[in-house]
């Protein structure tokens, strides 16, 4: 079985995965309990409704959504939409969910990228010097704050940083909120690039700072695993320079399975963090996930859902192919 | 705390304010008002949309409170609705029928003449079916026939008498037809980019980021002074009082906190002015008299002794806000002063319970009665830090008696199904009031199985009251009626009345002539003094 062979078994695999699972999530979502025509309404509480008037307003409302029609219905339509990437209409305002992932995307992926970069290039070096190092109270140390970064939840962290480094009592370092400053619409470029990235700073900071720990001792642990082995043993032998024996020899190994584990980041790309969103004012997908989810925005939240689904069912290809391209002894006979 | 809003009809800038304490407010100079500067506010969080008729937050309603304009306003100091858009309106003998006549001249903000056919096309939008706005729907049920008879008079008719009738008409944002005749109205771009007739007019909208308004030059009214009407969309209160103390914004509200806590240093009052008010509304916990254990007023009455309800304000809220004893607003003449809130006595609590027949007849350390043990399950929305403190007192206080409360919280759209399912033993929630409020929604028996009365609360008297002030037109008559029925309410206790809230502001001080009244801040009239001016 070649290359070709197999990509064409797994993206014809993807088809019945993508059903299965939009199905699921769509009669998850709308099955949960909670209707957005009655919460629509309730809005205009404390008005001078009769109980007949209450509920032929929920039952208009519930047309005007589409909400009228049996489920698998309801199933059918939403699908032969999206064939055609058409997700329909937010209850809430009705703009094109598109739209709205559209505006709010960019942001969300550029931070998640910055922060994951940020991860693996600081996680993989420390990861190796603590593998190295091991048992010296030099990696102690390292594992001892690792730990305490770890531990320290994020929002409590950004909002000690806005305290002290955002102005108003003490330094006055960084900006504290949104993605640029008001009133740059106009300046030249690379000024304009500097504010923004300025902006990015705090956020980003508290973004990676946990995921730092759990990769680099990941690392660590491959890295200790491939240390032991003979062929390692045997470079030392030769008499190769230690650093070469290191970086060559043993990182090279051991940097398989981190790689690896990259395609599965790719959905996690589109989810933002919620929390560190609404610390900073960050209009991304996090804060709309959640808002959708919690209003029962259908259409938005099956939108997000089922790009989530596809990106991972492309993700774990990805990851299948990279190991593949990784590591010589997996062949794709192995996995049919 | 989940408040349900009923702000298109509170027609004001904020929402009604009273003030309680003499404050400082800023006497303006000897200097004549000049025009010039920005006002820059703070909101919490992005409108969903900048149309009147389909949205359903408060953000919506205070920036477009600056662009659209209704047919009258609530006068600042004596609350009643005055002309705006009209000139003059007149009611028929049988309070059936209402004829507007407008003032001349009105123009919107594109140079279009606003005539009475873009007065009828706003309420036919708001009746329309498919036009996405039950909640507005719900209040123009008996709203039968909306005509133009010439180009400036307008005629409602309504099928039946209500002394809110007025209030519906006038406190309606008026939309421009030339505008919103075109495509579909739920997605109209002129909901992201609204044109009407106020004194400020829509620039722009940056996703996530601000709104800004600018002086509407072409205005028909007075004009205003300020140039431009900034919003800042900050969704983290701490980082918006960060902002607020950089000087990068002039007006926000506080929480009890940061008023008591975060904003009493020398520099920051030296550059900001704080206030506050009454806001209209009250909190409560509401006790499901379906249920056989909250079935007699003297269990409920014990209930509400059974909470320390000035300790829990002072603690929770630094004592900001008042606790109230029945359902009106504490400033409106409706509310009977004379009725004192039941006092926290535990001792005469327990005594009411065994007086309704709830003891321990088995010894099992939990009251019951005809075989039904007393133990209920507290229902809050989760999130909700004051509701989640207050369910854990009372579960403490009720322990101690042979009452076995559980906490049970719910997300915001469980919640809800829960009350119309009318699911629940008992509720903490809050509900918002408008300036004149009319208890039928929430308090009359015809309400119970569909409706806000969702704790089942029925009384012959109350009901024959809240028929009676519905079609009741002469004031003073209204409050005798009202202030009957909220002793009935004190007796009954339907709900334990928590509090009502107060409204916590931080303004720069660079701004003249600002007053407070009962309907809030008015910034049409601020100004500021042109050696203080900081935006171009």
């Amino acid at each position: 079985m070649n290359l070709q062979q197999y990509l064409i078994r797994r993206l014809l695999l993807i088809i019945p995965t993508f059903l299965g699972i939009t199905l699921i999530t769509f009669m998850v979502i709308q099955l949960s309990p909670g209707n957005p025509a009655a919460m629509k309404l309730r809005t205009g509480e404390q008005g001078m409704m009769g109980d007949e008037m209450t509920r032929e307003i929920v039952e208009g409302t519930k047309r005007l959504y589409g909400l009228d029609k049996p489920i698998w219905i309801r199933y059918g339509i939403w699908l032969k939409r999206v064939v055609t990437f058409d997700f329909g209409t937010s209850y809430k305002d009705h703009r094109p969910v598109m739209e709205k992932i559209a505006e709010r995307l960019p942001i969300t992926i550029e931070l998640n990228l910055i922060s994951i970069f940020l991860v693996y290039l600081l996680a993989i070096p420390v990861g190796v010097y603590s593998a190295v190092e091991q048992g010296t109270i030099r990696d102690k140390v390292m594992t001892v704050i690792l730990f305490i970064l770890y531990s320290l939840p994020n929002f409590w962290v950004a909002v000690l940083l806005i305290m002290f480094l955002g102005g108003g009592d003490f330094l006055d370092w960084f900006p504290i909120y949104g993605i640029s400053s008001p009133g740059m619409e106009g300046a030249v470029f690379l000024s304009r690039l500097w504010d923004h990235l300025w902006h990015l700073m705090l956020p980003v900071f508290c973004l990676t700072y946990g995921g730092l720990a759990g990769l680099s001792r990941f690392m660590r642990a491959g890295m200790l695993e491939v240390i032991r082995q003979d062929y390692i043993r045997t470079a030392r032998a030769k008499g190769l320079p230690e650093k070469l024996v290191i970086f060559k020899h043993a990182m090279r190994n051991s940097i398989i399975p981190i790689i690896t584990l990259m395609g599965y980041l790719l959905p996690g790309m589109l989810g933002g963090s919620i929390i560190i969103e609404s610390i900073f004012s960050i209009p991304g997908m996090g804060q709309l996930s959640f808002e959708a989810v919690l209003s029962r925005d259908y259409p938005v939240v099956m939108a997000i859902a089922t790009i989530s689904a596809l990106l991972t069912l492309v993700g774990i290809l990805i990851s299948d192919l990279l190991y593949v391209w990784a590591d010589p002894r997996i062949t794709y006979e192995a996995e049919a | 705390m989940s408040r349900i809003d009923n702000s298109k009809f509170l027609i004001g800038i904020l929402f009604s304010f009273i003030l309680i304490f003499p404050l400082p407010v800023q006497a303006a100079g000897p200097e004549t008002p000049v025009g010039g500067d920005w006002l820059v506010r703070h909101i919490g969080a992005e409108p969903a949309t900048l149309n009147p008729v389909t949205a359903t937050d408060v953000y919506e309603s205070t920036i477009n409170g600056y662009v659209y304009e209704s047919l009258l306003e609530r006068d600042n100091r004596t609350l009643d609705l005055v002309p705006l858009l009209a000139s003059s309106y007149e009611v028929s003998p049988d309070k059936l029928s209402y004829l507007f006549t407008l003032r001349e001249g009105l123009k919107w903000q594109d140079g279009k003449p606003l005539t009475s056919s873009d007065v009828v096309f706003t309420f036919n939008t708001v009746k329309n079916e498919s036009v996405d706005a039950p909640h507005l729907r719900s209040y123009y049920r008996s709203l039968e026939k909306v005509e133009a008879l010439d180009a400036s008079r307008v005629r409602f008719t309504f099928s039946e008498p209500y002394f809110k009738s007025l209030e519906m008409i006038g406190g309606m944002s008026i939309i421009p037809q030339h505008i919103f005749s075109r495509g579909d109205f739920n997605t109209h771009p002129a909901g992201r980019s609204p044109v009407g007739s106020g004194p400020y007019k829509f620039v722009r909208w940056d996703t996530g980021k601000e709104i800004v308004l600018e002086k509407n030059d072409s205005y028909w009214g007075e004009k205003p002074l300020l140039n431009k009407i900034v919003f800042k969309i900050i969704t983290d209160e701490t980082v918006a009082l960060q902002v607020l103390k950089r000087g990068e914004m002039d007006l926000m509200a506080l929480t009890p906190v940061q008023w008591v806590k975060q904003t009493e240093g020398r520099k920051f009052n030296r550059a900001f002015a704080k206030y506050k008010y009454y806001l209209p509304g009250y909190s409560f916990i509401g006790w499901n008299s379906r249920r056989p254990v909250f079935n007699d007023p003297k269990v409920r009455r014990a209930m509400t002794m059974f909470m320390d309800r000035d300790a829990i304000l002072k603690n929770l809220r630094y004592g900001f806000g008042r606790v109230v004893s029945g359902n009106f607003f504490y400033e409106s003449p409706d509310y009977d002063r004379t009725i004192e809130p039941w006092p926290y006595d535990p001792t005469k609590a327990a005594a009411l319970l065994e007086e309704a027949g709830w003891v321990d007849s088995d010894s099992d350390g939990i009251r019951d009665k005809d075989g039904v043990k007393f133990q209920f399950e507290f229902t809050m929305t989760s999130g909700s830090q004051f509701a989640d403190q207050v369910s854990t007192i009372l579960k403490e206080e009720l322990s101690k008696v042979g009452v076995e409360m559980s906490i049970r919280p719910l997300e915001w759209a469980l919640f809800t199904k829960m009350l119309d399912d009318r699911n629940f033993d008992a509720v903490i929630m809050g509900w918002s009031l408008p300036v004149e409020a009319d208890p039928y929604q929430v308090w009359h028996s015809s309400q119970t199985e569909k409706g806000s009365n969702f704790i089942g609360f029925a009384n012959r008297e109350a009901d024959l009251i809240i028929e009676e002030s519905r079609v009741t037109f002469e004031k003073e008559k209204r409050v005798q009626l009202y202030r009957r029925f909220h002793r009935i309410m004190h007796e009954e206790q339907p709900y334990t009345f928590l509090f009502m809230n107060e409204s916590l502001v931080a303004l720069d001080r660079r701004f003249q002539n600002v007053n407070v009244y009962p309907l809030g801040l008015d910034t049409s009239e601020w100004w500021v003094p042109t050696k203080d001016q900081r935006y171009r």
